[in-house]
């Protein structure tokens, strides 16, 4: 695999808790410069996957490499990284602990608390860098872990369910700084079980379940993975209308809606208009990620998942 | 391509030492750490209020305690003359109570055992008869009181005949030894194993509970994921002992004043305890020893400590390690009263006893190159537990199957 133009390349990765694959086998392999996805169901492995990307436990098979390097750690400095449980010491300042978390990649602390007023405030918390984070609200402190995370300006950023616990507003924010990061250059991985997060932001993603991967492409290919969808609604209604159109066309409200097949939607068109029945309505319509996501990880794989491995507390 | 082992022994470095900024500010600065501070004047309050109840109790019996002498008057006087001469002999709080002379009458034997029932004059032990052969009655823990009115009838006959005009009048001049005496290396042998036992039992028992406050917090995620977990543990490590430095160095500044903080000379006396390899090298040893013996106990709690998910798992956890800490005190105060012994070599090796031991060890003897064999030694095993702690953590609360110490990813490769 060349591994020149990949942030994180990982081939045949394997984890066992308890002699169950968490993780069985996953590839992986992450373009510079892109925000990629990690989409799987509740328990899929991909915090499990995340973890031994970056080196915070091992793998029990498989290789990897981060930044080009197969030890994640000798590249530490250049990562960023906000784990699912989000965890930040109550008593310090904001701005302290996202100089803190930047002291323990490489930046020295005066620089750290500068960039981290700049953050705050481009964030829109400025009024908060010198609250304790106790004082903070839960949305609050989970924006200002992740700004702890980019503070010394990582090449790559790995997100763990950045979205969780988030309101709208705050979502909205997380996003801008995502797109920001990779406008900065920056590669940014991130796990998620929410299509509509995935969807809009991932420019290459994979989906985990059961500990495998099922699905590794863009969310265009992934939603090229279902038919396209046609909704029509006949000009006059009548008997043998059900006959010309496509045997799985189901009722729906005055229309129908079908799939369209392999060969166009142009031959059943003629016919209904042969027919008589004309054309009132037609709308097209491709499957969104949502849809592709549950026809790739299939029930089956889901009956496979098993409970991500978290950090004891 | 891969950070040299310099860069990465640097790396190690400088991650360590801002997981120990970080302790060490949470730590010292917060008010809690005043009430840290000042935790022995919070002892030694609770200790003067218990010590005066306790001597007030002792001074209403002690005014009323008496020895009581049955004695001819024309002999009284030498009586109280040799009394004053010997009491002398008795540091203050160790005389013997108040002499209490009688007439006797017909009856000198019931006028004794009266002296025991008599409310207003608590005898310990009363004297009748001839002073060259007196009988002496005596209760309870009054044997040794008895025994000064036997050397008190001895005393005042010899004063009978020579007179009670003292026959030698000395001159009593306090001198500083120019060496320290083998009892005064093994009472500074002693005061080092005590003093590094006791700042251990106090100041290394906090680092049980740092690992979980990250657990509770969450934050060792972010730790782990950013520097090895043994640069966390040592961190931890160092960043506690520098608020046990800061206390030391509090209490050690107000200590080094003693002649001024105390009266009569009683700071001089303690410049008679000297060690064997002199006090400037002593000092160092001592700190250095301290140092070790708080990083290897620090390490073991913190590792155990580690292990533990709730402040009841915390305590059960750490009471064996105390006890085990009593155990190597005893032990290692049995080693320097006997440095030459193959106990005292045990000691010395083994590791959790050896600071206590080779602090010892510096009291008593001059030699100066086990000390540095034993430093290194302590460190080593410092670095060992500490890897294990990380390795037992890795294992049992990252839920990493590996758990191979990291030798090689600590230094590259």
């Amino acid at each position: 695999m060349i591994t020149d133009n990949l942030a994180i390349s990982a081939t045949g990765l394997v984890k066992k808790f308890g002699g169950r694959r968490v993780v069985d086998g996953v590839d992986i392999a992450v373009p510079k410069g892109l925000i990629y996805g990690v989409l799987g169901p509740n328990g899929a492995g991909k915090t499990t996957t995340l973890r031994m990307l970056l080196g915070i436990i091992e793998p029990d098979g498989g290789t990897r490499t981060l930044l080009g390097h197969e030890r994640p750690r000798e590249v530490s400095d250049r990562v960023g990284y906000l784990p699912e449980e989000r965890g930040l010491y109550p008593a310090m300042k904001a701005k302290d602990a996202i100089a803190f978390m930047g002291a323990l990649r490489g930046l020295d602390l005066k620089t750290g608390r500068k960039r981290a007023v700049t953050l705050m405030e481009g964030a829109g918390l400025g009024h908060a860098v010198d609250s304790k984070i106790r004082k903070l609200s839960k949305g609050m402190a989970q924006l200002v872990q992740l700004l702890g995370s980019v503070v010394h300006e990582p090449d790559l950023l790995v997100l763990d369910e950045p979205f969780s616990g988030l309101d709208p507003v705050n979502q909205d924010r997380l996003e801008a700084l995502i797109v920001a990061q990779r406008d900065r250059g920056a590669t940014i991985l991130f796990s998620t079980h929410v299509m509509a997060h995935a969807e809009r932001l991932c420019d290459r993603l994979t989906i985990i379940a059961g500990g495998k991967a099922r699905f590794e492409g863009t969310v265009a290919d992934a939603r090229g993975k279902l038919p396209m969808r046609a909704h029509y609604v006949p000009h006059f209604e009548g008997e043998g209308i059900a006959a010309l159109l496509p045997p799985d066309a189901e009722r729906d409200g005055d229309g129908w809606r079908f799939i369209v097949p392999e060969s166009g939607v142009e031959d059943i068109l003629k016919r209904l208009i042969d027919g008589g029945f004309g054309i009132s309505g037609l709308a097209m319509e491709r499957p969104g990620l949502h849809d592709a996501f549950v026809r790739i990880v299939g029930p089956d794989a889901l009956k496979d998942q098993v409970d991500d491995v978290e950090v004891a507390a | 391509m891969s950070a040299s082992p310099p860069g990465n022994i640097r790396r190690l470095v400088r991650q360590t030492m801002t997981i120990a900024r970080r302790d060490f500010v949470a730590t010292v600065f917060t008010p809690m750490f005043l009430v840290f501070l000042f935790t022995p004047v919070l002892m030694l309050s609770f200790g003067l209020i218990g010590g005066m109840g306790a001597s007030s109790v002792t001074s209403a019996s002690v005014e009323k305690a008496s020895i009581v002498a049955i004695v001819d008057p024309a002999q009284q006087e030498a009586m109280r003359a040799a009394d004053a001469r010997l009491r002398q002999l008795y540091a203050r709080d160790d005389r013997p109570p108040a002499l209490v002379m009688q007439v006797p009458t017909d009856n000198p034997a019931g006028q004794a055992h009266v002296a025991f029932s008599d409310k207003g004059n608590d005898a310990s032990a009363a004297m009748f008869g001839e002073l060259g052969r007196p009988t002496i009655l005596y209760s309870g823990f009054g044997r040794r009181d008895a025994n000064f009115l036997a050397q008190l009838a001895e005393e005042t006959l010899r004063m009978e005949r020579s007179g009670t005009t003292a026959l030698s009048i000395p001159t009593l001049t306090s001198i500083a030894r120019a060496q320290p005496s083998p009892t005064g290396n093994k009472r500074s042998a002693f005061f080092a194993v005590f003093g590094i036992f006791f700042l251990t039992l106090f100041l290394a028992g906090q680092a049980v509970g740092t690992m979980a406050e990250e657990r509770n917090n969450k934050v060792v995620e972010i730790l782990a994921a950013a520097v090895p977990l043994e640069a966390v543990f040592f961190g931890k490590l160092i960043g506690m002992f520098g608020s046990a430095l800061l206390f030391i160095g509090f209490w050690g500044t107000l200590a080094s004043q003693l002649d001024v903080l105390v009266p009569g000379g009683v700071g001089a006396a303690f410049r008679d305890i000297g060690p064997a390899v002199g006090m400037p090298v002593f000092s160092l040893l001592f700190v250095a020893y301290f140092a070790m013996a708080y990083m290897l106990l620090g390490a073991v709690f913190m590792g155990v400590g580690a292990q533990a998910s709730t402040p009841r798992e915390l305590q059960l956890l750490s009471l064996p390690i105390t006890v085990l800490q009593i155990i190597i005190f005893g032990l290692s105060v049995q080693a320097v009263s006997k440095p030459d012994s193959w106990l005292a070599l045990a000691v010395e090796i083994f590791p959790f006893s050896s600071p206590y031991a080779m602090a010892g060890r510096a009291a008593n003897l001059p030699d100066l190159w086990p000390h540095l064999a034993a430093l290194v030694w302590q460190l080593l095993w410092v670095a060992i537990i500490i890897a294990i702690a990380a390795r037992a953590f890795r294992r049992g609360v990252l839920q990493s199957g590996s758990g191979k110490i990291n030798w090689k990813g600590l230094v590259g490769r």
